[in-house]
């Protein structure tokens, strides 16, 4: 390697460097405001969102009420809060276990779907198999563009299935779709801030279903 | 970002350094990492868990960071899975509360398959709530708090996994921090909770029970590496069985899962 100009700028720079002491000192700082960063992200966009997760947690509810199941999908680290969000509705801390499926979970007809008619369609196909007129349907893109995902999403509302969609950024093509009636995004241009924000988006929309169904349960109860 | 302050994860994790033990954990990975570890992920009551933290490693999301080899480990075989496919010197990452008993029982026994082990946990910290986790992982970072399911389903938890890739990823870019420091044994010395520290004094060292034969020696894992002792001093032995060996011998058999209430 050459000398560079510069060098005396960056006493440890790339190989040269031995002393972990700055870097761990740097490496907390980062992770102090990104910790700060998520949990700020997650409280503003639920304050933001609050009266669109009142709705569609109150028609998820009325879903619920009337047998439906919740199908979940996405992609990636989507595809796990996808399936933590079904865990969620299935296994609940408190509250009603709910039915709710993953369509992620099941490899052959994943694989088959995508070795036979692309992966734009393994979500779709699936909601055109598994899809009730009860049913909801949410999908989880960070981008907000994810074809399979928003088209798992068109097809549902197509069928009459209620559509949850999550997305970041500015929204995305599912922002912009005129068809998906619930569209929750999440302001941040970090995915990772995106997902964490979804997770808390997902646990209040499951609080707000579970408090629905404890309130009419209660008025069902007492003539 | 003044709004975040007051905000619980934030205050409960600034209060318990986990920021500091992100940093730690970060520094140890990635020099297992540029040493050609895999890191094993587990997540036994939360499997998504396990397998978003492995995916963020295998396909960044941002692009021109480095693939690294994470997989994650499911099921009821999960630790039989873990101990036939690891290798000495890779990563086992445990995300649970602290009574998860199959958590527990991957941490306690790869020690002896020689793993460097790191958990990631929310709930009461395991050891008490002030108590150190010590012994029981090589690296814990922990989210403090009385509900581990929320914090597992709110962006805790994956904000934990999240952040480690993302400082996993600068350490990978200082390659003088990856070159040395290190060897096939942990980062550095876990701390010492228990009367006898098995890690950092003379008293013994963890072995996995691999055979018995019939003049009382045992074949054993210690450190990934095989040794036979002489198990005349303990009660009767099986494979599977845990064992704190010294100079040859075995002391004691170690009981199972630690008692994590306080």
């Amino acid at each position: 390697m050459t000398a560079d100009p510069t060098g005396f700028l960056y006493p440890f720079i790339e190989s040269e460097e031995r002393d972990s002491a700055s870097l761990l000192v740097d490496l907390a700082r980062s992770a102090r405001e990104k910790i700060a960063q998520s949990t700020a992200l997650r409280t503003a966009t639920l304050a933001r969102l609050d009266d669109e997760l009142a709705g569609a947690g109150g028609a998820m509810a009325d879903r619920f009420r009337r047998g439906a199941r919740l199908l979940a999908f996405g992609n990636g680290g989507s595809a796990t809060d996808a399936e933590g969000a079904v865990d969620l509705f299935r296994r609940p801390p408190g509250g009603r276990p709910l039915p709710a499926l993953s369509l992620v979970d099941d490899r052959a007809v994943l694989t088959a779907l995508a070795s036979d008619v692309g992966f734009d369609l393994v979500f779709s196909r699936q909601i055109i198999a598994h899809g009730r007129a009860d049913d909801i349907a949410v999908g989880f893109s960070t981008s907000g563009d994810s074809v399979n995902v928003r088209r798992g999403l068109e097809e549902a509302a197509r069928r009459g299935l209620l559509t949850v969609g999550l997305s970041g950024y500015e929204g995305g093509a599912m922002a912009a779709s005129g068809t998906i009636a619930h569209r929750l995004v999440v302001r941040s241009e970090s995915v990772h801030r995106i997902q964490e924000a979804q997770n808390a988006l997902m646990l209040r929309l499951w609080s707000i279903v579970q408090q629905q169904l404890r309130a009419c349960g209660r008025e069902g109860g007492s003539p | 970002m003044m709004a975040a302050v007051g905000t619980p994860a934030a205050t409960a994790m600034a209060a318990s350094g986990t920021a500091e033990d992100l940093a730690a954990t970060a520094l140890a990975l990635a020099r297992r990492f540029a040493a050609g570890a895999t890191m094993w992920c587990v997540a036994p009551q939360w499997p998504p868990h396990g397998r978003h933290v492995a995916v963020e490693f295998v396909h960044p999301v941002i692009v021109g960071k480095r693939a690294l080899p994470a997989i994650a480990v499911e099921g009821a075989d999960a630790v039989a899975a873990v101990r036939l496919l690891a290798r000495p010197g890779d990563v086992l990452l445990v995300v649970s509360a602290a009574d998860d008993p199959v958590g527990a029982d991957l941490l306690r026994r790869s020690e002896a398959w020689g793993l460097i082990r790191v958990w990631l946990g929310a709930g009461l910290r395991p050891g008490g709530p002030s108590g150190p986790a010590g012994g029981r992982a090589d690296h814990v970072v922990w989210l403090d708090g009385d509900d581990p399911a929320m914090a597992s389903r709110s962006g805790d938890v994956v904000l934990l996994y999240h952040l480690l890739w993302e400082l996993t990823q600068v350490v990978l870019e200082h390659p003088g921090l990856l070159k040395h420091g290190f060897a096939s044994g942990p980062e550095s010395g876990p701390e010492c909770d228990d009367e006898v520290c098995i890690t950092c004094s003379d008293q013994g060292r963890v072995a996995e029970v691999q055979a018995v034969h019939q003049d009382g020696r045992v074949e054993v894992l210690v450190h990934g590496a095989p040794e036979t002792v002489d198990a005349s001093l303990v009660q009767i032995v099986a494979p599977g069985d845990l064992l704190l060996v010294h100079a040859g011998v075995a002391l004691t058999v170690l009981t199972d899962t630690p008692d994590v209430s306080t």
